[in-house]
Formats: C-alpha cells, sequence, structure tokens
C-alpha cells in the first residue's frame, strides 16, 4: 500500500481535482509537460516493474497516434511543411498536435493512479458523506455485483455440462445464456430476501442510524489539502489572469513568463509532485528509521 | 437464571394445515448451549426464527415467547440487539463490500457515534483474530473466514442470545469444527447463552448443555445430551448422531455396566468403553473383499492445469483410473483443487497438459455435447444451479426435450424416473422452494434424463442431515446396482467410508494414495472416521459403526 | 481492452488516409500555380478577400491574432483586382487558385465531408470561423450580395465582383466598399 492512499479520502479527491483541472483547461506546455511529469513518476511510484512495461507499450503508441492525428485534420499554421492532397500539414499543428499528447496522456495517466489510489471504500466514504443511504446502497451493490458474476458463471458451467444446448451452434449458446440470465436474476431476488433479512437482523431501519467510517483527517491530511487548494488557487490566478496564455496557431507564441505565470508554473509543479514527496517521504523516514536500528 | 421462555408456542404458515410448531414448551437458562436437531422441515428453523423477533415469518402464532433479558423479569420483546442470529449462507447475509463495514454496520443501525465505533469494532477484529484481512473486501474471503465475519459483526452488537441457524452447513469439516470451537468458547468465556441448530452432531453433542430434538413441529425431547441418546434410539434422528452414541447404543446389551454408567458422547469416552468391555476380542478383522480389477472407464493421465498462465499449477501430474461399475471417492482438503480436478475430467475446463479418456476415447473427441448424452453426468456443488425454470417439471422437459428432440415420449420417460427416485410429489415445486434433500434428488433425476453411465457428484452431502444422506447412499447404490460408475468428490469421511468402493487422497495438485476404504482409513491416524479413531486399538480395519458393533456382536 | 483501443485507432486513421488519399507535394509544388494572363477576349472577374469588419470587433479577436502580420491595418487581406475566369470555374475554385498564387493560407472542408454539401470555407489568412467571437466566419458575396449557395456550387459571370468576407456577426454587418471599383 503506498503512502499516498493511506491519506484521507477527501485529500485524495482535492489532489486528484488539483492536477487534473489545470491539466484540463489550461492549454500552456509548461502546465501539461509538468503534470506529464507528475504522473510519470507517481505511476513509476506506485506501481511494479511489470505493469509499467505493459502501459508504456500501450502509452507510447497512442501518445504517437494522437500527435500523428492532428497534423492530418487540423492545417492551420503559418509554417507549411508539405502539402497533403491541397492541404497543409504545418509545423504548428504537429506541435500542437504532441503537446495535446502530452496533456491526454497525462490526464489517463492520472486517472489510472487515482484508479489505484481511490479504493471503492473511498469512494463509498465520499459519497457517503453527502448521502448516507446511498453509501450503504454503494456498498451493498459492490458485494452483490461478484456474487452474482460468480454465480452466473457456476450456473452456467453447469449447463455446459448437462449438455443440453449444443455449444456449436450460436442460437443454441443464446438461448442457454436466456435461460441462465434469468434464473441468475431469480436467484438473486432470493438473495436480496436473505440480505434483508440479514439487515433486519441486525437491526436495519431503527432510527437514528450513524455512519461510520475508518478514515480520519489527520494533521497531515489536513495540511496537504491546504497546500493543494493554494496551490491550484495560484495557478488559476494565472490562468484567470491571462497571463498563462499560449497559442499554437497561426504561429506558436512564446512561453509566458510573467512573474505570476512563473509563480503558477511553480505552483502546478508543486502539485504535480506532492503525491511523489508524500511517496518518498514515507520511504526516506523508513531508511532512516532503519539505519538507526 | 432463566432467560427465555417459550410457551405453549404453536405456528401455522399462511395456506398448509399442518403446524409448523405444534405446542412447544421450553426454558433456556442464562449461559446455556442449546442444541436444537432434527431431520429437515422438523420446524427448527421456524422455532428459531420465532425466537428472533424480526425475522418472524408470517403466520397463525399461538402461544408466547418471553425474554428476561436484563433479570427484571420477563417481557414480551426483546430488541434487534439483544438476540443476535447467524444465518446457513455464509455469503447471502454479507451486507457490504468491506469487512470493516460488516462489523460496524449492526453498530451503524444502534446509532452509535464513530469513536465508539472504532473501539468496538477494533476490539471484536482483535478477538476473532480478523485484523490481518481487515481492509480486505468480503468477496475475496473464504467461506471459513465469511461465516467467522457473520459471527463477529454479531457479536459485536453485544447479544444476550446468540442464535445460529445451520451455520456450518455450507463448510468443509475443519472449518466448520473451528466455527463450532469459536462459538463454544464465546459461551464458555462470555457466558453467552447460544441455540444453534446443526446437522453435525459428532461435534456439538458432546458441547451442548441441553439437547432439543424436533420432529414434525414438536418438541419430543429436551434434556441432557447424554439421555437423548437412550430416549432416541428408535427415531430416525438417531442415524446423526455421534458414532460414539451408536456404539455404545448397538453393544451396550453383550456388557455389564454399572447403573446409570454414562453414555459416551466423545471419541475418548468411546474409546474407554470399547477398551473396557471387548478387549477381549482384540484383532479381529472385517473382512474385505477386493474388488476385481474391472475396465477402466475413466483415464486421466498426467493432467496439468492452472486457471491463468500467471497463476500456480492447480493440478500437477495428475491421474486417476476409475472402474466401470465402482463407486470411486477423492478426498481432501479445503482448497486442494479437488473441483477443478472434477471440472477438468468432466471437460468443463481444459488441461494444459495430460488428457482424459473416456472410455477409451479423449474428451476433446467427443463432439457436438455427445459427451454429456447417455455418457456423463455432472452434478456440481450447488445442486440449484441444474435448474434453470421456475418448476421442477419445466427443467426436466427442457431437458429431455433439447436431448433427444420432440419426437420421444417425454412424459412417461419423467415420470418413470421421478417415481425411481420417489421425487414424483416434487414436480410442481420451485426449485428453490425444495429442502437440501429433495433438491439433490431432483438433481440427480435431471442427471439421469441424460441416460448417463458415469456420474460425477462434487460434495453431494453438503447441507444434508443424516436422514438425507442414507437416502443419497441407497439411491447411489441403487443406481451402481443399474451399472453406473461414479466418481465423488468429497469432505465427509463418514460418507466417503459408507460408501465408496475405492477412496483416493488428493494432495497438492494430484492423488497421492488411493486404496479401498477399509485399508484407505485404517491406515490414516487423523483423516479418518471417529469409529474408527475410537476403535482402532480393538479393531485394526473397522471403520463404520456398523462394522464395530458387527464386530463386537461376532457377526462378521 | 488497451490493445484493441490502440488496433480501433489505428484503424481508423490508417482507412482516412486511404479515403483522403496520399498525394503528397512540397510547398514549392504548391505554390507554383499562375493564374492565367488577362487578354483582350478572357472573362474576367473582381476578387477581394476582406475581413475590416474585425478592426471594430479588435476585443473579441483570438489574442494570437492581434498582430498587423495577420490582420492588414485597412483590412484587406487580398486587394480587389481582376483575375481570369474559366469555363466553368465557380467562387471555391478561384479562391483556391487565387490564394494559391498569392501564397495565402487557406483550410476548407471538402464537399464530402460538410454539411453543407458543398465545400465550407473554415479560415483564410490563419483567420478561422469563431476567431472573432461566436457569429465570426467566413463568407462571400457577389456584387454585393449573399448568393445563398455553397461557395462550390456558384458559378460565376464575367465581370462578377466576388468578395470573401469575414464577417463578426453572422453576415450582417457588410458594408460596401467605398472606393469599390465598380464592375465594367
Amino acid at each position: 500500500m503506498s503512502a499516498y492512499s493511506k491519506l484521507h479520502p477527501l485529500t485524495c479527491l482535492v489532489g486528484y481535482l488539483c492536477i487534473l483541472i489545470p491539466a484540463m483547461f489550461i492549454k500552456n506546455p509548461v502546465i501539461q509537460l509538468t503534470s506529464l511529469l507528475g504522473s510519470v513518476l507517481f505511476l513509476s511510484v506506485i506501481c511494479d516493474r511489470k505493469t509499467i512495461g505493459s502501459d508504456l507499450g500501450f502509452y507510447i503508441p497512442l501518445f504517437v497516434l494522437m500527435a500523428v492525428t492532428n497534423p492530418l485534420f487540423s492545417h492551420n499554421g503559418a509554417t507549411p511543411l508539405f502539402f497533403m492532397n491541397g492541404n497543409p500539414v504545418t509545423l504548428e499543428a504537429v506541435i500542437y498536435g504532441i503537446f495535446m499528447s502530452v496533456m491526454i496522456t497525462s490526464v489517463l495517466l492520472w486517472c489510472k493512479c487515482y484508479g489505484i489510489i481511490i479504493n471503492s471504500d473511498k469512494i463509498v466514504y465520499l459519497f457517503g458523506k453527502s448521502l448516507p443511504k446511498l453509501s450503504l446502497l454503494l456498498s451493498a451493490a459492490l458485494k452483490f455485483i461478484p456474487e452474482l458474476k460468480r454465480r452466473f458463471r457456476l450456473t452456467s458451467s453447469a449447463q455446459k455440462t448437462l449438455g443440453q444446448y449444443s455449444t456449436e451452434s450460436y442460437t443454441d449458446r443464446i438461448k442457454r445464456m436466456c435461460g441462465v440470465f434469468s434464473s441468475v436474476i431469480g436467484w438473486s431476488l432470493e438473495n436480496a430476501v436473505e440480505k434483508n433479512n440479514s439487515m433486519k437482523a441486525r437491526g436495519y431501519g431503527m432510527p437514528g442510524r450513524s455512519n461510520y467510517s475508518i478514515f480520519k483527517m489527520t494533521a497531515a491530511d489536513k495540511t496537504i489539502s491546504v497546500l493543494y487548494i493554494a496551490c491550484l488557487s495560484l495557478t488559476l490566478a494565472g490562468a484567470f489572469t491571462g497571463k498563462l496564455y499560449f497559442s499554437y496557431y497561426p504561429t506558436v507564441s512564446g512561453i509566458p513568463d510573467s512573474p505570476l505565470a512563473l509563480a503558477s508554473y511553480f505552483s502546478y509543479f508543486v502539485c504535480a509532485m506532492i503525491p511523489i514527496i508524500v511517496e518518498s517521504e514515507e520511504a526516506i523516514r523508513w531508511k532512516y528509521y532503519r539505519s538507526k536500528i | 437464571m432463566e432467560i427465555l421462555q417459550i410457551k405453549d408456542l404453536s405456528f401455522t404458515y399462511p395456506n398448509t394445515d399442518s403446524p409448523a410448531a405444534d405446542g412447544i414448551n421450553m426454558t433456556v437458562n442464562q449461559g446455556e448451549f442449546i442444541l436444537v436437531c432434527g431431520a429437515s422441515g422438523c420446524g427448527k428453523t421456524t422455532l428459531l426464527r420465532l425466537i428472533k423477533k424480526e425475522l418472524s415469518p408470517a403466520g397463525n402464532l399461538k402461544g408466547e415467547i418471553l425474554y428476561n433479558l436484563d433479570a427484571k423479569g420477563f417481557k414480551e420483546t426483546a430488541s434487534a440487539f439483544d438476540v443476535g442470529f447467524v444465518f446457513q449462507n455464509p455469503d447471502s447475509q454479507i451486507v457490504t463490500d468491506s469487512v470493516w463495514h460488516e462489523l460496524a454496520f449492526g453498530l451503524e443501525n444502534m446509532g452509535i457515534p464513530s469513536d465508539t465505533v472504532r473501539r468496538r469494532v477494533g476490539e471484536m477484529a482483535s478477538y476473532f483474530g480478523i485484523n490481518e484481512w481487515y481492509h480486505s473486501k468480503t468477496d475475496s474471503l473464504s467461506g471459513g473466514q465469511k461465516q467467522i465475519l457473520n459471527l463477529a459483526s454479531v457479536m459485536v452488537m453485544d447479544p444476550k442470545i446468540l442464535i445460529l441457524d445451520e451455520p456450518t452447513s455450507q463448510l468443509d469439516p475443519i472449518t466448520a469444527s473451528e466455527f463450532i470451537k469459536t462459538v463454544y468458547s464465546l459461551n464458555r468465556e462470555f457466558g453467552i447463552t447460544v441455540i444453534i441448530a446443526e446437522h453435525r452432531l459428532e461435534e456439538l453433542f458432546p458441547l451442548a448443555d441441553r439437547v432439543a430434538v424436533m420432529d414434525g413441529g414438536n418438541l419430543i425431547f429436551y434434556g441432557s445430551p447424554e439421555k437423548a441418546c437412550g430416549a432416541l434410539k428408535d427415531n430416525p434422528i438417531f442415524e446423526g448422531f455421534p458414532s460414539a452414541v451408536k456404539i455404545f447404543e448397538g453393544t451396550k446389551d453383550l456388557t455389564e455396566l454399572p447403573e446409570g454408567y454414562q453414555c459416551p458422547l466423545t471419541v475418548r469416552d468411546c474409546k474407554k468403553y470399547l477398551n473396557a468391555n471387548f478387549s477381549h476380542l482384540s484383532g479381529k478383522e472385517v473382512k474385505v473383499i477386493s474388488p476385481e480389477p474391472a475396465n477402466p472407464v475413466i483415464e486421466a493421465e498426467n493432467l496439468y492445469f492452472r486457471y491463468d498462465k500467471n497463476l500456480p499449477d492447480i493440478l500437477r501430474s495428475m491421474s486417476i483410473s476409475v472402474c466401470e461399475n465402482e463407486i470411486m471417492g477423492i478426498l481432501g482438503g479445503n482448497g486442494a483443487g479437488k473441483t477443478t480436478a472434477l471440472n477438468v475430467i468432466a471437460g468443463a475446463e481444459m488441461p494444459y497438459r495430460g488428457h482424459v479418456k473416456i472410455y477409451g476415447k479423449k474428451i476433446k473427441d467427443f463432439k457436438n455435447n455427445s459427451l454429456y448424452r447417455n455418457m456423463l453426468a455432472y452434478l456440481p456443488q450447488d445442486p440449484q444451479c441444474i435448474f434453470v425454470k421456475n418448476k421442477v417439471s419445466e427443467d426436466f422437459e427442457a431437458a429431455l426435450a433439447a436431448l433427444n428432440g420432440k419426437n420421444q415420449n417425454i412424459g412417461s420417460e419423467i415420470e418413470r424416473i421421478s417415481e425411481e427416485l420417489g421425487i414424483s410429489h416434487l414436480q410442481n415445486m420451485h426449485p428453490y422452494d425444495l429442502s437440501g434433500g429433495e433438491l439433490q434428488k431432483c438433481a440427480v433425476a435431471k442427471l439421469m434424463l441424460t441416460d448417463p453411465k458415469i456420474m460425477l457428484l462434487d460434495e453431494p452431502t453438503k447441507g444434508l442431515d443424516a436422514v438425507s444422506k442414507n437416502k443419497l447412499i441407497s439411491l447411489l447404490r441403487k443406481l451402481r446396482s443399474k451399472g453406473m460408475t461414479f466418481l465423488i468428490v468429497t469432505h465427509d469421511i463418514e460418507f466417503a467410508a459408507g460408501i465408496c468402493d475405492r477412496c483416493a487422497m488428493f494432495f497438492d495438485g494430484g492423488i497421492i494414495s488411493q486404496s479401498a476404504p477399509n485399508e484407505f482409513f485404517s491406515s490414516n491416524r487423523f483423516y479418518t472416521t471417529s469409529s474408527h479413531r475410537a476403535c482402532r486399538d480393538i479393531f485394526p480395519n473397522a471403520i463404520l459403526t456398523d462394522e464395530v458393533i458387527g464386530l463386537c456382536r461376532g457377526n462378521v | 481492452m488497451k490493445k484493441d483501443i490502440l488496433i480501433i485507432f489505428s484503424i481508423v486513421l490508417v482507412v482516412a488516409l486511404l479515403i483522403m488519399g496520399t498525394d503528397f507535394q512540397s510547398v514549392e509544388e504548391y505554390y507554383q500555380s499562375h493564374p492565367d494572363a488577362i487578354t483582350p477576349d478572357s472573362k474576367t472577374v473582381y476578387f477581394s478577400i476582406r475581413c475590416d469588419t474585425i478592426l471594430q470587433n479588435t476585443d473579441k479577436l483570438d489574442p494570437a491574432l492581434q498582430s498587423s502580420e495577420y490582420i492588414p491595418e485597412d483590412g484587406m487581406i487580398l486587394a480587389p483586382s481582376r483575375y481570369v475566369l474559366r469555363d466553368g470555374d465557380t467562387v471555391f475554385d478561384l479562391l483556391l487558385r487565387i490564394t494559391g498564387y498569392h501564397k495565402i493560407q487557406l483550410e476548407y472542408q471538402g464537399a464530402d465531408v460538410s454539411a453543407f454539401g458543398s465545400v465550407f470555407v473554415e479560415g483564410i489568412n490563419y483567420l478561422y470561423e469563431f476567431s472573432c467571437g461566436s457569429g465570426s466566419g467566413w463568407t462571400y458575396l457577389v456584387n454585393g450580395e449573399n448568393p445563398q449557395t455553397g461557395c462550390s456550387k456558384y458559378e460565376p459571370k464575367d465581370g462578377d465582383l466576388i468578395e470573401w468576407f469575414y464577417t463578426c456577426n453572422y453576415g450582417e454587418d457588410y458594408t460596401p466598399l467605398q472606393n469599390q471599383t465598380q464592375p465594367k
């Protein structure tokens, strides 16, 4: 379990939004590259080598494909490289394509990271904050779905070994699936009755239900959340005042370097690095204690 | 102090004539361990649900149930939290997806603030040894862990009375006895009143303070377990009593016992009793007629199987051969891969190395489901999976129609088999409304419609009471006499000893030993029947209670 | 799953390339085209490209284009001039040929993919639709009137005055030029 995933769900959510909002809405290469850098580093910390290897096999070709696609369809830009079917393929469109890919890849990677970090317990907690009933429903559904899947597999395998329906014919297979499906639905109703009994037996439905969670907001959670929000505010301040404005067409403009822009870059960089800082802080602390033993 | 009083309790379900509980009177003392037993459908579950008010079935109720939970006198009601209830199926009573949430669920319903919940959940998790899987998903737990979780999430609410309705019927024997030990220690260490309904009497009998035996809605016996043994000698329920009791009752007329000699309940006491009274017969053996080698019909050679490339092998060089017209049992620990082995032999999974031959023909050469027509049938662990329609008879018809086309005389074929298995009266029932034993029979009947030569059974005795188990044994014997071959995977040692011609031990991905049951079980010291454990000093190869009684009587 | 995404993506890209055909030209090759020399008996039209409406709407203009490099100070990207009209030429053919000659950037949607069944001009000289507010885009007028026909369907007559006109308000802001050269 990574150190970052031990943070409070709300802190994780704040971190997720603080990293994604600028990455998706601010068209500035510095922001986009920072986001990519942060996501790659974070992923390399929380995933093992094998998954990273298979991920590279996916994200690099995806990156190239997206980068190639843009200049084929967008012909804006003052520097034509060559003409294809009478349309210019321009340097600006190529650059724009590359940075779009940077943006999309980094967003995908962040989503992947946070998919690992925010597990179902955290999701249930986040929903339950506002709607306690919904959180119980979600939790029950998350229990029920794998049960239903297993039941489907068992029934369908039993029907297969009964040899009732020929497996060579598609219509028979569909028929079998329908039969199995309807029986699984019947089973799930039966199961729901038992679940309801079990809930009643443990006093569900009595007035004054409380909502327990294993998560506790610690001082570290609060500090990190505040840091996140402060950084996001500064980044957004830069964006809303137009200090981060960057354009690709018709010619690639210069990277804004006003003091506010630099401050925005830095604060976004901090946002992107918080996960890695949290992770490595724990690793360093651990090594330190080990060295003392 | 009395904690529960049941006075003249009668209960009739709507639209039925005969009462499910009839004139029951019983009192339960604080801290008692009560075992409720009786054949399926005797009214055990009805009684237990009536005691737990929140689960009271709808119907016509007469009489009273009174609670005295706080020593302030009897009351008609008890709060949902004072009476805890653990159900039969480990899976379907779990409500939430996380272990910690499941533990906290009851406390949340009580409206307890978070800090208190944290403390009580933590305490319970430590006591039940849940801390290691506290953050796990409930779905990833084993059956035994699930049932422990269910017990813990009831106990966390601090109930005064704990009711358990066949809690171990879906568990394997080792997990089940661990579960029972946990319940027993709750009773001994915390003084919680326990009322438990079970078929597994071998272990519970010695633990119970009082036994309540029900039959047809009546409470026919309520008293100490030692007294129950003598009193119920002629009742069919006696079949399920511990081997020690059966051996004692079958042989006590041969001995001169002092007045008031207590019936032995445990293997230890039975061993003492046998050694004291029958040591003069020492060394007598059961004559074992070893079956003549017959033509092998299932041959599996060097099977290797794994579910995924990255997962370890479940089967490693497994070989087995089953002869024609024989009942072969595969025994082995939980999660060892026995079910997987059966799946591979049934052709539901493909081994990545090795092959299975049925009647000398490789499984992959059976084209177009011909393997499952007039050849091989497979009864999975949960016989409900066999049924997909709303009526037993509809399922039978669909099965026959799919197999033979419409031209066959479907009705008469179904009638013939239903009569043979004694399930004609169940034809119009919904499969979910059948009891365990009835469902098992109907499932076998559905398999019989395909007219198989070989039948594979996976844990056929799971959840069955002793009477149904005996019926299953005689059913399988009858089918074998008609030339069928059986391969049975089971945990149930007594059942395997009673029915198999040969037993095989499955361990570490393969079969490590196989022989006839008398030899198989008498060479095991721990993994063997309780009768054998009791008599091994005197009768080295007797494994069944009947064999022990027979040897004592000298008529084997 | 991931593999499927990559494969589908690649297939779509390859199919798109095949449909569009692949005819590569270098920049020099592309800009080699010359308009026909005007002879006394050739048919001609007056042709201009204007974006003077932007001058009143500079607040709405995309900041990247706020430079005299892209928006000429008089709003005339191509001042009115006479060009030979070949037989069967449409307004779009003229635009394509003339921008090619003057090396003016042009991006359009072909008639086959455009929703109008006619070529749709997206941008001229880096100035695109919506570059100057939500009502902005390219339109054309013939003799000061909107023909209400797609530019690749309208065949002008000898002596017509064709104006490609950048509107900032759905075509409502057209004003004829003061010193406009009248058709002969």
